[in-house]
């Protein structure tokens, strides 16, 4: 037994694998289909008005999962990771760990890896299950487009989860900890107001999945994903700095 | 500071030295100027009223908070101490030998599941092993608590109320394996149950308002406060006895018990000597037993800290 294991008997015994992977499989699957029936939903919703949409197209079912799935479904990746890295409550169960370790690096480093893996894996999965019913309902996706898209949605998320890290590192509480992640997440898309910001936020990667489907350069994502990967990168430590500083 | 201190117990035997160890949070002064002396392979007791300090020296010694001026040397590596805080919390979805496996696993020593069978034993948890922490009552889980600890084979163990929520059986138990550590690993036992302390601890301190008032063995604490008090057992009425005691100058107190006891407390153990029977032969009394009172640590711990 080794804080490793401990951190996958956390994520597969409290069963918090089953509500990752349900919320965006759920998604997944539940947006081609919104996209492939939303002119017979709204017409049924509208009674006696017609309702004239454009004919569904594969990227609105993807736009369908994307709008879901990075809204609720990145407000459970942070209550997970909140639960897995807000450490130090209550303080006895900190004691366990925090007396029999030296500094905070050995606890952090796999409660973030194995959850920004997990929060990965399930955004995976629902992307799996949203590209198979976009193919069944409403036409092929091209591969390269899929691929590199979900690899930086995946950047996104394992930013995200260090932003829980640091704000570990500020609040103690896991309730507390959830609000200042998503205050945080929430605040950086503010900063898109300045045009000249706008490519080097994290915030621009939730937009490259659909965007490189639809047909996007590429380059046009490098420099948000560079910002994303130096933020996380540097996020980590200061959490590990701060978390190494504070008393139990 | 009585006792004694610095003195009796060598420094460099000692395991934990604390140098005018001082803690504040913000206006409150949690210790202050705190010298504590633990020497190697003792039972040490620290006693003190609720808010003296306790916890915050514990957590100080344990390395999980930072003293605001002063500090601590170890006589041993920091990995090599444990603690148990007074309500053990563990990860409520883990067995009880995981926990234990674990500890092994941080403690930097082998995963051979020998040990961690006999530290469930030991601790009364081998039928509960394979339960889950977050079904643990609080007694179990001061077990658990005090078998993680164990687990690590710790050369400084740090119990802060190990035996609080026991029932009496279990706190035998604990007090029991608290003693066979005597010797072997240095033990640092916070406590209100003062009988507990007297029983298990070798060694004392006792805290008040964040001041250490008294350091030093138990018997240095006790003896020289053992004759102190004498119990009067007289044929009624001790009421006449009891006033021409009281006039004495060596007599500090008078305690009535009933129609028939008496509680003195002297000043001077050769004035009581000298002059007790004769008091009491002058006032009549007729007199069954006359016993010198041994200091008991409550008495001692509420004079202290009165």
């Amino acid at each position: 037994m080794n804080l490793w294991r401990v951190e996958w008997l956390r994520l597969w015994r409290t069963r918090r694998w089953l509500a990752l992977a349900g919320v965006f499989l759920f998604f997944g699957l539940l947006g081609p289909i919104t996209a492939a029936y939303m002119d017979v939903l709204l017409g049924r919703l509208a009674g006696d008005v017609q309702v004239i949409l454009p004919p569904p197209t594969p990227v609105s079912g993807l736009e369908q999962y994307m709008g879901n799935a990075m809204q609720v479904g990145l407000l459970v990746v942070l209550a997970i990771a909140a639960g897995a890295l807000a450490f130090d409550t209550p303080p006895e169960r900190a004691t366990f760990y925090r007396s029999r370790v030296s500094g905070a690096w050995p606890l952090l480093a796999p409660r973030y890896t194995v959850t920004a893996a997990a929060a990965c894996g399930a955004f995976i999965l629902g992307t799996a299950g949203a590209w198979y019913e976009t193919v069944i309902l409403l036409g092929p996706l091209p591969v390269g487009g899929m691929i590199l898209g979900t690899l930086l949605i995946c950047l996104y998320l394992a930013f995200s989860v260090a932003v829980v890290a640091l704000s570990a590192a500020v609040l103690r509480g896991v309730l507390g900890v959830i609000a200042l992640s998503a205050a945080i997440l929430l605040t950086f898309p503010l900063l898109g107001l300045v045009p000249e910001l706008r490519p080097w936020l994290p915030g621009q990667l939730l937009g490259a999945l659909t965007g490189l489907v639809a047909g996007g350069e590429p380059a046009s994502y490098v420099r948000a994903a560079v910002v994303t990967a130096l933020a996380t990168a540097a996020l980590l430590p200061a959490a590990a700095f701060l978390l190494g500083r504070r008393e139990v | 500071m009585r006792g004694s201190g610095k003195g009796d117990v060598a420094a460099d035997a000692a395991v934990v030295t604390t140098r005018d160890l001082t803690k504040r949070y913000g206006p409150l002064t949690a210790l202050e100027g705190v010298d504590l002396t633990v020497p190697r392979g003792s039972v040490y007791g620290l006693v003190g009223p609720n808010g003296a300090g306790k916890t915050t020296l514990l957590s100080i010694l344990a390395g999980l908070r930072h003293p605001t001026s002063g500090g601590v040397e170890l006589g041993i590596p920091r990995a090599r101490t444990a603690v148990v805080p007074d309500t053990p919390s563990f990860e409520p979805w883990l067995t009880a030998r995981e926990v234990v496996a674990l500890a092994r696993n941080l403690a930097g020593l082998t995963a051979d599941p020998e040990p961690v069978e006999r530290i469930l034993a030991t601790t009364g948890l081998e039928d509960a092993s394979d339960r889950r922490a977050g079904g643990f009552s609080r007694g179990m889980l001061q077990r658990l608590g005090l078998a993680s600890a164990l687990a690590a084979e710790p050369e400084l163990l740090i119990l802060d109320e190990p035996a609080a929520a026991l029932d009496p059986a279990g706190r035998r138990d604990v007090l029991d394996l608290v003693a066979g550590l005597r010797g072997e690993t240095t033990v640092i036992f916070s406590s209100h149950i003062l009988g507990d302390v007297q029983q298990v601890c070798d060694t004392i301190g006792i805290l008040r308002h964040g001041r250490l008032l008294f350091q030093g063995t138990t018997r240095e604490l006790l003896v020289g406060r053992a004759a102190a008090a004498y119990s009067i057992h007289i044929r009624p009425p001790s009421a006449p006895s009891a006033t021409a005691l009281e006039a004495e100058a060596w007599v500090t107190a008078v305690e009535r018990s009933g129609e028939d006891r008496l509680r003195v407390t002297v000043s001077s153990l050769d004035a009581a000597e000298a002059g007790l029977a004769r008091v009491l032969a002058e006032s009549g009394a007729r007199v069954v037993a006359i016993t010198p009172v041994e200091a008991d640590l409550e008495h001692v711990f509420l004079e202290l800290t009165g």
